[in-house]
């Protein structure tokens, strides 16, 4: 196509060059007619001293002038001779280009009709190689991203990467040595996926760049001494993870290294994006550390902590109690160390007092006990309803953090607004992560308190009475 | 055999750290339970048929002193009854605090990929969404189950409560409580 415009420009070239041909041939006629004219004034002035010597002078001059003007016009008549010889010489050459012009249009027109022909019998002839050099271009585009991603990557140099950029890019039909790299280069990815290859390569370390021997299974996971290693298509380099899989998922490395014969090995199906998420996942530590919950996470995290200090000391001192007083339904001396010991001693030291005496005292005292028996319990009740209720009320100051950051930076970016949601998720944990071991404690409380209690209040009478 | 213990780590891993923590409030809830049916059904009946002769064998069943102690029994069998059954209330209450406690840490990982990879990485999300929704479902399916063995244990303990107060017969003509 490109051939055809260039030559037909060549010919409207030629064309114009006739035509400013023929106008210079025609310049010099008009340019000579221009010359002649000025000459014709040229007079001498004369030098008077008398009016006769004026007349003789006048005289004179006109004989000059008359001379002067016959030698003009005779001149003038040559040159118009050969004016009109000029300007039958260019008549004749206008007529010659002009016949030229025509004889060179009718070629351009031939020619024209030729340059169809040819540019049909081309394309025709170039078949599928215009598509070739588009799919060309795509797949060597494709394969150059799937090739920097893949692991194998780590194994080869970067040539192969380059020689898939040089041919995606290039604007020209490749070569015949380029398209059987680009089939091999394809046909050697597919066959070292399937692969699993020991050797060894550069590995970025925190401590810098190391010579080591890694071992690649397929383009799932490199392993290297026991652990994970990461490819990072971005720079091009395999790392040292942070932070390691599980360990049930990195024993199998051990094994499989130093393995004979058949071993399992766990393997990243996403090769490596499951890895690259794991690095970035922080544990409920570092996120305490880090004061992710705000100051209703602090609340939270302190009254959680009084209250179960509180209820675990509760519980110990209820233990105590509790084998006391077990011990205390076996004997019969009342031992005042213990609350039924007490309520036993308020009988015995009033041995005359009647049924209802006793009973009302047995009352007073029982109920004497139980208040210092439940005392506390209701603190470890209340702040395990609390504490969800300050985690519901971080949420809500977080949701604002985030919605003010909303506001300022638009909705666009999510990491604006992490530290906010942020906010809101921990408190929400936190509060559910002191609720839960209190609710836990305050029925193991509750427990305990209502079996001293029921055995005060509903066995002391009976005790009293088997005892009689 | 082998594989269902390996689908259960892999339905556990992906459940996260929390649906550890509500298998092990089901497993001792689930305990607590089997041990007051075993109870109720097989070592109760005895129980109460040996305070009940033992009762029957007193000859006093109408004196103040006998009403103590009669209620003394009464109160000792309901609260072997009633034994463990406000921990299985409990951890039946726990449950869906724990599987709320699951979708929180669940949802703060997928704000944390989102913090790192943006949000239109869907596939990286999908591990936080699944430790997210998982344990909410466990939490929700262990505290069914344990709700309705629970109300039927409670109502058990209740009735055997009152049935025990039943046969221990009064004779009337002492004083009454």
């Amino acid at each position: 196509m490109s051939r055809s415009i260039i030559v037909r420009k060549k010919v409207q070239n030629m064309k114009k060059w006739v035509v400013a041909g023929a106008l210079v041939a025609l310049l010099p006629i008009a340019a000579g007619a221009q010359e002649t004219e000025p000459g014709a004034m040229v007079i001498d002035v004369p030098q008077s001293t008398s009016v006769d010597d004026l007349l003789e002078k006048v005289r004179k001059g006109f004989d000059v002038q008359k001379r002067e003007d016959a030698e003009r016009v005779r001149i003038f008549e040559t040159r118009r001779e050969e004016q009109d010889q000029l300007l039958a010489d260019a008549k004749a050459r206008e007529a010659r280009e002009e016949a030229r012009s025509q004889a060179l249009e009718k070629e351009y027109q031939e020619k024209e009709v030729k340059i169809a022909e040819l540019e049909a019998a081309l394309e025709q002839r170039m078949g599928n190689l215009g598509e070739l050099f588009g799919v060309t271009r795509q797949i060597s585009g494709d394969s150059r991203g799937l090739m920097e991603a893949s692991i194998t990557s780590s194994q080869f140099d970067n040539e192969r990467i380059a020689f898939l950029e040089s041919l995606g890019a290039s604007k020209e039909l490749p070569s015949i040595d380029e398209l059987k790299r680009l089939w091999y280069e394809m046909q050697r990815e597919m066959t070292e996926q399937g692969k699993v290859v020991t050797y060894t390569t550069e590995v970025y370390t925190p401590g810098g760049i190391e010579q080591r021997e890694v071992t690649r299974a397929g383009v799932f996971s490199v392993i290297s001494g026991g652990e994970y290693l990461l490819w990072d298509p971005n720079k091009g380099q395999l790392q040292e993870l942070a932070k390691q899989p599980p360990a049930r998922f990195v024993d199998t490395v051990g094994e499989y290294e130093g393995g004979e014969g058949l071993t399992g090995l766990a393997v990243d199906p996403s090769s490596g994006s499951l890895l690259a998420v794991l690095i970035e996942s922080r544990g409920l530590v570092e996120r305490l550390q880090a004061q992710e919950g705000g100051a209703v996470g602090n609340v939270i995290m302190g009254l959680g902590g009084i209250a179960f200090l509180l209820g675990v000391f509760k519980m110990a001192w209820l233990f105590i109690v509790g084998r006391k007083v077990a011990s205390q339904k076996k004997s019969t001396t009342p031992d005042t160390s213990n609350p039924l010991g007490r309520v036993l001693a308020v009988a015995q030291d009033n041995p005359d007092a009647d049924r209802e005496q006793l009973e009302l005292m047995l009352d007073e005292v029982v109920l004497r006990e139980s208040g210092k028996l439940e005392s506390l319990v209701w603190l470890v009740r209340i702040v395990s309803v609390v504490a969800p209720l300050l985690g519901l009320l971080g949420t809500v100051t977080g949701m604002i953090r985030t919605f003010q950051s909303i506001t300022l930076f638009g909705a666009g970016d999510p990491r604006m607004m992490a530290g906010g949601i942020s906010e809101a998720l921990m408190t929400t944990m936190l509060g559910l992560v002191a609720a839960i071991p209190l609710v836990l404690l305050h029925a193991a409380l509750a427990n305990n308190t209502k079996k001293i209690v029921d055995t005060l209040d509903e066995q002391s009478a009976g005790l009293i009475a088997q005892q009689e | 055999m082998g594989q269902m213990i390996i689908d259960v780590e892999a339905f556990l891993e992906t459940g996260g750290p929390v649906l550890n923590v509500i298998a092990i409030v089901t497993v001792v809830m689930w305990t607590l339970m089997l041990e007051r049916f075993y109870f109720f059904y097989r070592v109760f009946p005895r129980v109460a048929e040996k305070a009940q002769e033992d009762w029957q064998a007193r000859d006093d069943h109408s004196s103040w002193g006998a009403h103590q102690i009669r209620r003394l029994k009464v109160s000792e069998l309901r609260m072997e009854l009633e034994d463990g059954l406000a921990y299985i209330r409990v951890l039946v209450a726990l449950c869906p605090l724990l599987g709320l406690l699951g979708t929180v840490t669940g949802m703060i990982e997928v704000f944390d990929v989102m913090a790192v990879a943006g949000s239109g990485n869907a596939k990286a999300m999908a591990g936080g969404v699944s430790r997210a929704t998982i344990p909410t479902m466990a939490g929700m399916v262990a505290a069914l189950s344990g709700l309705i063995l629970s109300a039927r244990l409670e109502q058990f303990a209740a009735d055997e409560g009152e049935r025990l107060a039943d046969r221990l017969e009064i004779e009337h003509g002492g004083s009454e409580e």
